[in-house]
């Protein structure tokens, strides 16, 4: 991999990076109508894949919070034609390192030792890069390490990243640029605290300590003496990421394990700790060929607020939503209906919303779920499709929702796309959920 | 006494009445030592000055060939971790160098106290220069590349004024102007870049 030896931190430079992928995609479509004047069997595939290789470039050249927004996309998959999902996918494990020598500048100006001083043996090439960060291999007292270095000025780079992205968003979207700020906060607020390395070794050791209790999980130890502000150093895992991991055929009862450690995981930090890792994309999760999981990385933790948690879980209770008065409250405490909508807009928002709901919480209304379930899914897909090309949605410029749904939806999101790649078959039970809260093992 | 506590001395001296010692008599009353003395290690304390300069860069030199890994470095890694460890040894005397400013000034009579720390700087550009064209990092070019160390020179004073106007927490915004600049510096050199800007200047020129 060639080394990567300037992050463009300055705006002027980052915007003038969209704007020659602007130029590139432009030039793509010119290529692919040409193309299809010729050859008139030319697939769209081939143009998305272009503009996918263009856009990916770009994303990984600015690195940091630009990255994490590909990282974002990429989790949405259906959302996005399938090449995108795919080189963006990429991005979520590999993006060009850092020179040696500003590695070692790190060391020294942060802990005051250099690498080579501090363990036996330190590997100066990165063996793969996280999104604002990179991770080398280390060796100490004859166990191996892996050591993450955030590059430098990445906080400074996170406001003038978002403040560039916003427009593109908004013109996505389509919403009134006040109504998104709510959410631009709550992204900036997520990502500025992703660069806290301090913050990140803080909440992954309280969050690994809580949750090694679930079976079929397997937390790295870490060490704060080789942690400073810009560096975690951590227990080297072995395992494969999700799509090496499937490439080897693992067995169904291997699949359904892993499955299943994942659901309880992400159950249990968000009844019974109200905070939870928000990042489920496939980078941060390893995986080994016994049917355990490997769970690092804790830079994005959602803690829930309790009035939220309460009106968020109210709405798979069947029982609850039976009642339309209550119902409507719900939902307008979760902000998804606005007191200023009118009669019209309330009755036709709220039957969207219930089927939309409807469908997410199947998997919780069951005992069991079967997440490789394809018409599952593409019901999700398809209703958002149709959400999507409705008039009124379109024309509806209100946003709606809480910001705090914003990354649990993607959490539970990020869940739902990983369990459906490995086609797992689980438990689902309200009742495992609630053995799981009281701290009893699960049967 | 030695060069060393009388190079303190000066800059302490600097320090605590914001202006040079007007004679070599100031100093080494602070020093408690005759002025005959002070001759037998400096001719002038201008001399010191310079050696202040030239000492933080020997300093940086030989901390950097006692490390095994800096051999272990290209010509493009060789200098940027010189260029961070300079930052890093200037910055324990800050307060002396961001009295130094005035070496950015024009004219550039100030600069005369960088002289013998230029001079030095210059043979350690040379012996980069020269291993970057064995490992063929570096295009050798006739005329032109005599000229490369002036650039790593301007470089040398880019980063330091970046370095004394950083106002960012650590310096942090320093290290990602170090590693912005040195890959620019050796892209020039490096690729056909740098032809192709000089064939379009001769052909501008013949146009004439």
């Amino acid at each position: 991999m060639k080394e990567q030896n300037n992050i463009p931190t300055g705006k002027v430079e980052r915007a003038g990076k969209f704007v020659t992928t602007g130029l590139k995609v432009g030039t793509n479509y010119i290529k692919h109508y040409t193309r299809k004047l010729m050859d008139p069997s030319v697939t769209k595939e081939e143009l998305h894949q272009d503009n996918a290789a263009d856009i990916y470039n770009t994303l990984s050249n600015l690195k940091g919070s630009a990255l994490k927004v590909a990282q974002m996309l990429s989790m949405d998959k259906g959302m996005l034609p399938k090449a995108y999902t795919e080189k963006f996918a990429m991005s979520q494990y590999s993006a060009p390192p850092l020179s040696g020598p500003l590695v070692v500048n790190t060391f020294v100006k942060t802990l005051g030792k250099s690498p080579t001083q501090l363990f036996d043996r330190f590997d100066l090439h990165a063996s793969n890069a996280a999104s604002i960060g990179q991770v080398h291999k280390a060796v100490k007292n004859g166990k191996e390490l892996a050591v993450k270095i955030q590059y430098p000025g990445v906080a400074n780079s996170v406001k003038s990243d978002l403040r560039i992205v916003k427009p593109f968003a908004i013109r996505i979207v389509g919403m009134k640029e006040a109504d998104m700020d709510k959410y631009f906060e709550e992204i900036e607020t997520k990502l500025l605290e992703e660069t806290d390395y301090k913050l990140e070794l803080e909440r992954s050791m309280a969050l690994s300590a809580a949750c090694a209790h679930i079976p079929g999980l397997l937390f790295p130890g870490y060490y704060p003496e080789y942690s400073s502000e810009r560096i975690i150093t951590m227990d080297w895992l072995n395992g494969m990421h999700l799509k090496e991991f499937l490439q080897t055929n693992p067995s169904q009862e291997i699949r359904n394990k892993i499955g299943q450690a994942l659901w309880d995981f992400y159950q249990f930090q968000v009844h019974a700790l109200k905070q939870v890792h928000a990042d489920p994309h496939p980078g941060n999760f390893l995986m080994q060929a016994n049917g355990t999981v490997a769970i690092f990385d804790f830079g994005c933790v959602k803690v829930i607020p309790e009035d939220f948690y309460t009106n968020y879980f109210l709405l798979v209770d069947k029982e609850v939503l039976k009642d339309t008065d209550r119902r409507h409250q719900i939902y307008t405490n979760l902000e998804m209906i606005h007191p200023t909508d009118s009669p019209k807009e309330v009755a036709f928002f709220s039957e969207l919303f219930q089927h939309m709901i409807d469908l997410m919480t199947l998997p919780f209304t069951l005992e069991t779920f079967d997440f490789g379930n394809e018409t599952y899914f593409n019901e999700i897909y398809a209703y958002m499709d149709e959400l999507y090309n409705m008039k009124e949605v379109r024309e509806s410029k209100v946003a709606r929702g809480s910001s705090h749904s914003l990354y649990i939806n993607r959490t539970y999101f990020g869940l739902y796309s990983i369990l459906s790649d490995l086609k797992a078959n689980i438990i689902t039970s309200q009742h495992r959920i609630q053995r799981l809260v009281a701290g009893e093992q699960p049967e | 006494m030695d060069k060393n506590s009388i190079r303190n001395a000066y800059k302490l001296y600097l320090l605590e009445n914001g202006k040079e010692p007007v004679s070599v008599y100031m100093l080494c009353k602070k020093l408690d030592m005759p002025e005959s003395s002070f001759y037998e290690f400096y001719s002038s304390l201008e001399a010191v000055e310079q050696d202040i300069w030239l000492s933080v860069f020997e300093e940086t030199v030989s901390q950097l060939r006692a490390d095994e890994t800096y051999h272990q470095y290209n010509a493009q890694e060789k200098l940027l971790s010189f260029y961070f460890l300079w930052v890093s040894k200037l910055r324990d005397d800050r307060s002396y160098f961001l009295l130094q400013k005035d070496i950015f000034h024009i004219p550039l009579v100030y600069r005369k106290k960088l002289h013998t720390f230029k001079t030095a700087f210059y043979e350690f550009a040379a012996a980069l220069i020269k291993e970057g064209y064995v490992s063929s990092e570096i295009k050798e070019r006739k005329y032109v590349s005599d000229q490369y160390v002036h650039g790593f020179w301007v470089q040398a004073l880019f980063v330091l004024k970046y370095w004394l106007e950083d106002t960012s927490v650590n310096f942090e915004l320093t290290d990602a102007a170090i590693e912005k600049a040195v890959h620019l510096s050796f892209q020039l050199i490096g690729t056909n870049t740098l032809d192709s800007i000089l064939d379009f200047g001769k052909f501008l020129f013949m146009k004439r």
